[in-house]
């Protein structure tokens, strides 16, 4: 059964975190998901939630009118997006009052909110749409049990009452999809600390040492590398990972990967095209295919 | 249409604050009155140890009347929004909700937005996303963009006059 979706970029993954982007588009057309590009999304509000709760609710609740436009469920391949999306739609369909509001608002271009579509997250998306036994059947490079720890990203599990993609205390979807690739996942004390990026915006500083903390802790487990979900916690881990570890004074050389590179490598596609060349943490530690 | 417009909401201030202080009310007569002080939710907070937030105390400094005080306290703006406390507080007390709500209040008082908030508001507002198409970095100090690397056309609003009349919209809905 092939599974449409319309692909909800947000606004880190397609403006600076392309590897991520890059990823998804090889790997999961492969596994029977059909990605649809939708023109006129914008920012799910939630960087904006701070500032104005009212407008982050009124992005998400456009973006998802133009996904209902098309007929399109949505995927949201960023927790921050993911969360904006799933509690706007919680929001909407539990206040009729602020429905009608939003969609008041909503006239001035011409779109509606009313039905709620499914929203799914990358993690969801392979472990319950996609299915183990099928990413299974794509393996064709196991990783030969390489140690990795799974970052899922506070945004995706919590809060649960919204409904989230995995257990807010003991999420394990990722770990499923490591083992079936081959790797051999790690439980560390640390598996559920922040990447510290929400404070980006204004304490970069103490942003970062919560990133550092947390590689820093992974290094010193003798873990062998991490994988993400998120383009806020990649930016964090992979794309930062030497400024974090000036915060903690400590040289930090964990391979950091999204965790649609990883698949893609185990499914034998070419670090290329996955955008591996872009990954700025120590990936060729990992000696996998044609990384260097 | 300017920054100022959508974070004090236009005019009549007083009505906005008047509104936001019906919200923040509601959470301490209603919400804050079910914590006990238990402290789980600081236990487990991300910015506890780093930056000294101790979300059990802002709740009994809201429960306290303590609204002025909290919402010129640069302390609101060390939240790092990890849901902990809201997924474990034993009362459903969530002080994250909280603390967007003092600062929303802090922003529409007219209190300096502190960091890039501002920029990337500006952002949204000029190109309906919070930055537009940055230059990457290879491993091998290659600078490349999204379409050298095969990727298709930006999404984002096609009508930025149109977007932003709805935007409008929540700026004079006074929150």
């Amino acid at each position: 059964m092939k599974k449409k979706y319309s692909l909800f970029p947000g606004c880190l993954m397609p403006t600076e975190q392309y590897a991520y982007e890059l990823s998804i588009r090889e790997t999961l057309p492969l596994l029977g998901v059909e990605l649809v590009d939708v023109e006129g999304f914008s920012c799910c509000g939630e960087p904006m939630k701070s500032v104005n709760q009212l407008l982050t609710v009124y992005l998400s609740a456009r973006n998802l009118a133009i996904a209902e436009k098309h007929h399109l469920d949505v995927f949201a391949p960023c927790a921050m997006c993911h969360l904006a999306l799933t509690e706007c739609q919680h929001i909407l369909e539990e206040n009729p009052a602020m429905k009608e509001r939003i969609n008041g608002m909503l006239a001035a271009e011409g779109l509606q909110y009313t039905v709620k579509r499914q929203v799914v997250h990358t993690v969801d998306l392979l472990y319950d749409q996609v299915g183990i036994e099928k990413i299974k059947e794509h393996v064709k490079k196991p990783l030969n049990g390489l140690k990795i720890a799974a970052h899922y990203g506070c945004h995706i599990i919590r809060p649960s009452e919204i409904g989230r993609p995995d257990d807010s205390e003991n999420p394990q979807k990722i770990e499923a999809i490591l083992k079936v690739l081959g790797a051999e996942p790690v439980n560390y004390p640390q598996k559920l600390d922040c990447c510290g990026a929400p404070l980006l915006a204004n304490l970069p500083e103490s942003a970062l040492t919560k990133t550092g903390q947390k590689l820093q802790a992974i290094q010193e487990q003798g873990i062998q590398g991490m994988v993400d979900v998120c383009p806020w916690c990649h930016k964090m881990f992979d794309s930062r990972q030497t400024k974090a570890g000036e915060t903690v004074a400590a040289k930090l050389d964990v391979p950091v990967l999204y965790l649609t590179q990883l698949l893609g490598l185990a499914m034998g596609i070419s670090g290329e095209k996955l955008g591996l060349e872009l990954n700025l943490s120590p990936v060729e530690k990992l000696q996998l295919g044609d990384v260097k | 249409m300017s920054i100022i417009d959508l974070t004090s909401m236009g005019e009549p201030q007083s009505d906005l604050r008047k509104e936001l202080n019906d919200r923040l009310t509601k959470l301490q007569d209603e919400i804050s009155d079910y914590c006990f002080q238990c402290a789980k939710c600081t236990s487990g907070c991300e910015s506890h140890k780093l930056l000294e937030l101790e979300p059990h105390k802002i709740v009994a400094l809201l429960k306290r009347g303590l609204l002025n005080e909290l919402v010129n306290s640069d302390v609101i703006w060390t939240c790092m929004t990890c849901l902990k406390c809201r997924e474990r507080c034993p009362q459903r007390v969530a002080p994250v909700e909280i603390l967007f709500a003092l600062k929303n209040m802090a922003v529409a008082s007219g209190k300096q937005i502190p960091g890039k908030y501002t920029g990337m508001l500006q952002s949204i507002l000029s190109m309906g996303l919070i930055q537009d198409i940055q230059q990457t970095t290879t491993r091998t100090n290659k600078t490349l963009k999204r379409d050298e690397l095969g990727l298709p056309p930006l999404s984002k609003p096609i009508d930025v006059v149109k977007f932003q009349a709805g935007i409008m919209k929540i700026a004079m809905e006074k929150v």
